[in-house]
């Protein structure tokens, strides 16, 4: 009744939850492989032969970039102790801003950078909000992200008289000779520029937080503000630190999102539509492991890609409003399945340093 | 926290009058926080409409800078958005039955259901995001309901039965479509954050869905049900039928706002919430199922999401329609802005009910987009969060050059 | 140098092991260990030198390998001798409380509790001494229903509430006064009507056909500040402006109106100041008198042994003995905390009364 409740597959089995959905996730495929080669005409073949194509690959890793993106932010200003759930807004404002910038110089590189620094300011009033005058973590997240969803729109309207911006260049692939000729994981080859930046910025995430004085300090100040306080660290500064960079990368997600299409679209919940939330839950899953985020920002990108995939082959006569339900419902499920992840012990907690 | 042990009466009696007069002020202390997050929203707006005059461009500017030129007029934008969601009271001929302000009031009926969701669980210590899926899940199931029965029944013996009818069946949905969360939290761990804010996207597209699939007007190329007969929809009182504002479903809505107020102060199951939401583990001592007050909780404040979308549709829609506006959020900033008190509900959403309707009368009026009042949301949202800043704010304006005080840090244990 | 405070408490056995391989190559290296601990064996195996604190006074410093167990054991827990009680002797009656091989497993699996059995019956105040830490908080949550046993029985009265709902358990005539009254006790932001009310909150006459009846519950919590001399006496305070001795007193006094069968006090008078001390002592005696079967946790050794009637002993969640609080003495106690049995006979009376 009142003991510590995992999720469903605690309860359920005793396997961990990633196991279940990890050793699922391989069956489903492989079940699927089977049945395409057994009985070749079948749906369960044409699905198959959806999955496990190259362009299936190329659309997850485009669709999983600017997810990965945020929630390596995400890693960095939880693990600091600073809940950032106002993820959502950041990728908005910039997937915005980021067309504007190029809009405005033309090139799509400095229309990058501009999402990159409108993003970043965004989060550091989050970071003020929150670091200095102790506000409710979650409320001031939420404020960030509905600040976003009403700011982008707004300026759009203003700009280009509607919720949606012009259309300005689109990312274009760079392709590595010969190897992007691999069957299927060619496609890893033949990418665009945020793909290569996503792989990079994982590696770089995994290697600072785990190998450098700086990732010792984010980690220390969200599981022991006081121990890092004692060795002589300024708590707030290194949440500052972790807040802003988590500005900086959602910024590269936002848009990486905007030149996937090389447009800003602000109707309803916008382009973004919950992509940063989904970045939560990546985060979650992968265990506040970048690797981790990653791999499971890569199941449901996989997931929105099959179902894109499915709108427009019409495999099975399953509605497209039906279809685009299965990265939420996915969303959910694996939140059941892994239950209570173990947060950082100081997240969501303000901390004052001893000598003020 | 606590007086050292062992002192006599007389400093613990000292200590204690100034924390009741802490607890007193608090509670002013909270509308201060409230309308000074209110009148600095209103300046970041003004700075927001200024920025944003110079960047567009128009044909009429209403001032022109060395070349620059200014498209908005904050002071006009401000001046429709609240003067103009009353129906200009300041100008003669006023009366309360104007037709803007029956927008701002029908507005304010939706939004009390959807602060009152938000609030309720809240004060059970959780974070309802989901108020907007819930709401459209009770406003769809409401709209059908209706539709099915309507046709058995007529005039005011059909008003009589299908209004009550109808409220019921969208509280049935918005509580079961509440407590998928609720139990997901419970049962599973799972954080209702997300799982709500995932569960709109769901409620909306499965509503597209049902819409495009089964249930949509075929004479009609949008998204929507075939109307509903007039005698299922609230009647109008006082004001003109035309206007889709009914003083009944309002007089409903306070009856509600009295409702969640008794439940709160004054049952058991009440005691049960707010001993859960402000101390988990006393609840636990105190012998509440945490679970099942979890789910419970959720599910009521589903409920009264449901019974705000089911106002939507027997009010203000006439019938279903996909794309129904962002009440649910709002809902969020109405119970943030009112301390998640119900009574305090009913202002901020005359507040938020005024914003909204003002944003209409800002578009007819001016070239500002209406999207305004979403920034102005957020900001609200955001600075009712940071009580320390006004503290802050108030300690510097109180002791000029003295404001670097540090407020002592809080929860000091005497064990 | 490397100070560490209580580091052990959060390892296991075979972890604490390895940290004082770590503490020998530090020390080998020239480094200085200031190592605190609650554990005598600990302190006999890791250390040097040994210095003992009670109550913040140095008692002394000695050589590791020259003292002895019973030395240390005495000047921890060596003070001026016991108040005399003055109470007729126990005449207990029927078990109320009957503990079966209880186990408590933490979130690591650890055996908190490892295989507990003991007998509370009317009239007697069985008191569980032991370090903190050493499973006594799981063995009460398993008994007062915040947690539940892994393995063996609860019994009330005979009836098996291994699994009852903590609410069944206070309705079936539990009271509990929790070690932490900050966190469990008392709902801070409350005023003292509502926190008069919790765990009643569903029972007649306070909650009436789904009303609460707040004119009975100000009665009650004006009562309870009454009789126990709460201060200030105003029962419309928040809880948290009370002092830790008020806030227990009414904690106390709260569940002792609930006219128990049993009552499980863990340590009643942690952070309380001396006269709510002794109010509370006197209260339990009463009980006792009255014919009521107490549990009561505490890591005061004075406390337990002039209240109780019989008095176990438990470390590292087993229960080492249970002793006859009148004949032990404190070495023998101080001994049995650290999980020693000392070479004599100190009381052996049996576990089920």
């Amino acid at each position: 009744m009142t003991e510590e409740m995992g999720g469903l597959a605690d309860r359920f089995g005793g396997l961990s939850g990633r196991t279940v959905i990890a050793i699922v996730a391989v069956f489903a495929l492989a079940g699927l492989g089977v049945v395409s080669v057994v009985a070749p005409g079948s749906d369960a073949a044409a699905l198959f032969g959806i999955i496990a194509s190259k362009s299936a690959l190329s659309s997850t890793l485009r669709l999983a970039a600017p997810i990965v993106f945020a929630a390596l932010g995400g890693i960095f200003a939880e693990k600091s102790g600073v809940i950032n759930i106002g993820l959502e807004g950041l990728l908005i404002i910039s997937a915005f801003a980021a067309v504007y910038g190029t809009d405005v110089t033309g090139s799509l590189w400095a229309g990058f950078l501009v999402g990159v620094v409108s993003s970043t300011l965004l989060a550091a009033v989050f970071a003020v909000v929150c670091i200095e005058f102790r506000a409710d973590q979650i409320i001031a997240g939420l404020a960030v992200w509905l600040i976003a969803l009403g700011l982008a729109p707004f300026t759009s309207q203003v700009i280009y008289n509607g919720p949606n911006t012009a259309s300005v260049q689109s990312f274009s692939t760079i392709t590595v000779p010969v190897l992007a000729e691999i069957p299927v994981f060619g496609a890893l080859f033949d990418a665009t520029p945020a793909v290569y930046l996503m792989f990079l910025a994982v590696a770089v995430c995994w290697y600072t937080l785990n190998r450098t004085s700086f990732g010792r300090w984010v980690r220390a100040a969200g599981e022991n503000p006081k121990a890092l306080d004692t060795a002589g660290v300024t708590v707030s500064r290194v949440r500052y630190a972790a807040v802003l960079l988590s500005g900086v990368l959602s910024g590269m997600g936002g848009a990486s999102l905007a030149f996937n299409i090389g447009q800003f679209t602000g109707n309803g919940p916008t382009m973004v539509n919950g992509k940063g939330f989904i970045a939560i839950v990546a985060y979650l899953f992968g265990n506040y492991n970048p690797i981790g985020a990653m791999l499971s920002t890569f199941l449901f990108a996989g997931l929105d890609a099959i179902q894109i995939r499915l709108q427009t082959v019409g495999v099975f006569a399953v509605p497209d409003s039906l279809i685009r339900t299965i990265p939420f419902v996915t969303v959910i499920v694996v939140l059941a399945l892994v239950g209570k992840t173990r947060i950082p012990e100081a997240a969501g907690d303000h901390y004052e340093s001893g000598e003020d | 926290m606590s007086a050292g042990d062992g002192d006599g009466g007389g400093r613990i009696d000292r200590l204690r009058d100034s924390m009741v007069a802490l607890t007193e002020a608090s509670a002013g202390e909270r509308f201060l926080i409230a309308f000074a997050a209110l009148a600095l929203s209103i300046l970041v707006g003004t700075g927001i409409i200024l920025v944003s005059g110079f960047i567009a461009t128009c044909r009429t500017p209403v001032l022109t800078l060395g070349g620059q030129t200014l498209c908005y007029d904050p002071v006009l934008v401000f001046d429709r958005l609240f003067l103009g969601a009353l129906g200009d009271p300041l100008s003669g001929g006023w009366s309360p039955l104007n037709p803007q302000f029956a927008v701002t009031l029908r507005e304010t009926t939706v939004l009390v259901f959807t602060g009152l969701s938000v609030a309720l669980a809240f004060r059970a210590g959780i974070f309802n995001i989901g108020t907007q899926g819930q709401l459209v899940v009770g406003a769809l199931a409401s709209a059908l309901a209706v539709l099915w029965v309507a046709p058995l029944l007529s005039g005011v013996v059909g008003t009589v039965v299908l209004i009550p009818f109808g409220l019921f069946v969208g509280a049935v949905g918005g509580g079961l479509y509440g407590a998928i969360p609720g139990a997901l939290k419970a049962y599973a761990d799972a954080n209702e954050v997300i799982t709500t804010i995932m569960l709109n996207f769901v409620a909306s597209l499965v509503a597209l869905y049902l819409i495009n699939a089964y249930f949509g007007d075929p004479d009609s190329a949008a998204n929507q049900t075939v109307p509903l007969p007039d005698y299922a929809t609230f009647p109008t009182v006082l004001f003109d039928p035309r206007l889709d504002f009914s003083l009944l479903a309002l007089l409903v809505a306070f009856v509600f706002v009295g409702g969640v107020y008794y439940l709160l102060e004054h049952t058991p199951f009440g005691y049960d919430i707010r001993t859960s939401g402000l101390q988990p583990e006393a609840a636990e001592y105190g012998g509440i199922d945490s679970a099942r007050t979890v789910v419970a909780s959720l599910t009521l404040s589903g409920a009264l999401g449901g019974i705000g979308g089911a106002v939507y549709v027997l009010m203000v829609l006439g019938n279903f329609q996909t794309g129904i506006p962002s009440y649910g959020f709002d809902g969020i900033t109405v119970s943030i802005l009112a301390g998640n008190h119900p009574i305090g509900a009913v202002f901020a959403a005359f507040l938020f009910g005024v914003l909204k309707s003002g944003s209409s009368v800002v578009d007819f009026a001016t070239d500002v987009p209406p999207q305004l009042v979403g920034v102005l949301r957020g900001l609200i949202i955001l600075f009712v969060a940071m009580p320390e800043f006004f503290r802050m704010a108030g300690r510097r304006l109180a002791s000029p050059g003295d404001g670097e005080t540090p407020a002592p840090a809080g929860g000091a244990d005497d064990d | 140098m490397l100070i560490l405070d209580e580091p052990t408490a959060v390892l296991t056995p075979q972890e604490v092991e390895d940290l004082f391989g770590v503490f020998e190559e530090l020390t080998e290296q020239g480094k200085t260990i200031v190592f605190i601990t609650h554990k005598l064996g600990e302190a006999m195996n890791s250390a040097d030198d040994i210095t003992v604190l009670r109550d913040g006074k140095n008692v002394g410093t000695v050589p590791a390998d020259e003292v002895t167990r019973n030395d240390l054991a005495e000047m921890m827990v060596g003070r001026e001798v016991l108040m005399d009680v003055d109470r007729p002797p126990a005449n207990p009656g029927d078990t109320v409380l009957s503990c079966e091989n209880v186990v408590v497993e933490d979130e690591r699996g650890v055996r908190a509790v490892d295989g507990v059995s003991l007998q509370v019956r009317e009239g007697e105040v069985f008191g569980i001494a032991g370090v903190d830490g050493n499973g006594q908080s799981e063995l009460v949550e398993a008994i007062t229903g915040l947690d539940a046993a892994d393995e063996g029985r609860v019994r009330f009265d005979g009836e098996d509430l291994t699994n009852a709902r903590r609410q069944e358990r206070t309705d079936a005539g539990m009271a509990y006064i929790p070690e932490d009254r900050q966190e469990r006790g008392l709902v801070m932001e409350f005023d003292l009507v509502g926190n008069g009310l919790l765990g009643s909150q569903h029972t007649r006459p306070y909650a009436n056909r789904g009303r609460i009846d707040w004119d009975r519950a100000r009665d009650h919590a004006e009562t309870i500040v009454d009789e126990y001399d709460v201060r200030p006496p105003n029962a419309d305070v928040e809880a948290e402006s009370l002092s830790g001795g008020n806030q227990q007193k009414f904690a106390v006094g709260r569940e002792l109106a609930r006219a128990p069968r049993l009552v499980v006090a863990s340590h009643p008078t942690r952070g309380v100041d001396i006269g709510s001390t002794e109010f509370i002592h006197d209260r339990v005696n009463d009980l006792r008198a009255k014919g009521k079967a107490i549990l009561l946790v505490s890591s005061k050794l004075d406390e337990v042994q002039s209240l109780s009637d019989r008095l176990g002993v438990i470390y590292e969640g087993e229960l080492m003995d249970v002793v006859d609080p009148d004949a032990v003495t404190e070495e023998q106690l101080g001994l049995l905390m650290a999980g020693q049995r000392p070479d004599i006979e100190v009381g052996g009376l049996e576990v089920s009364g």
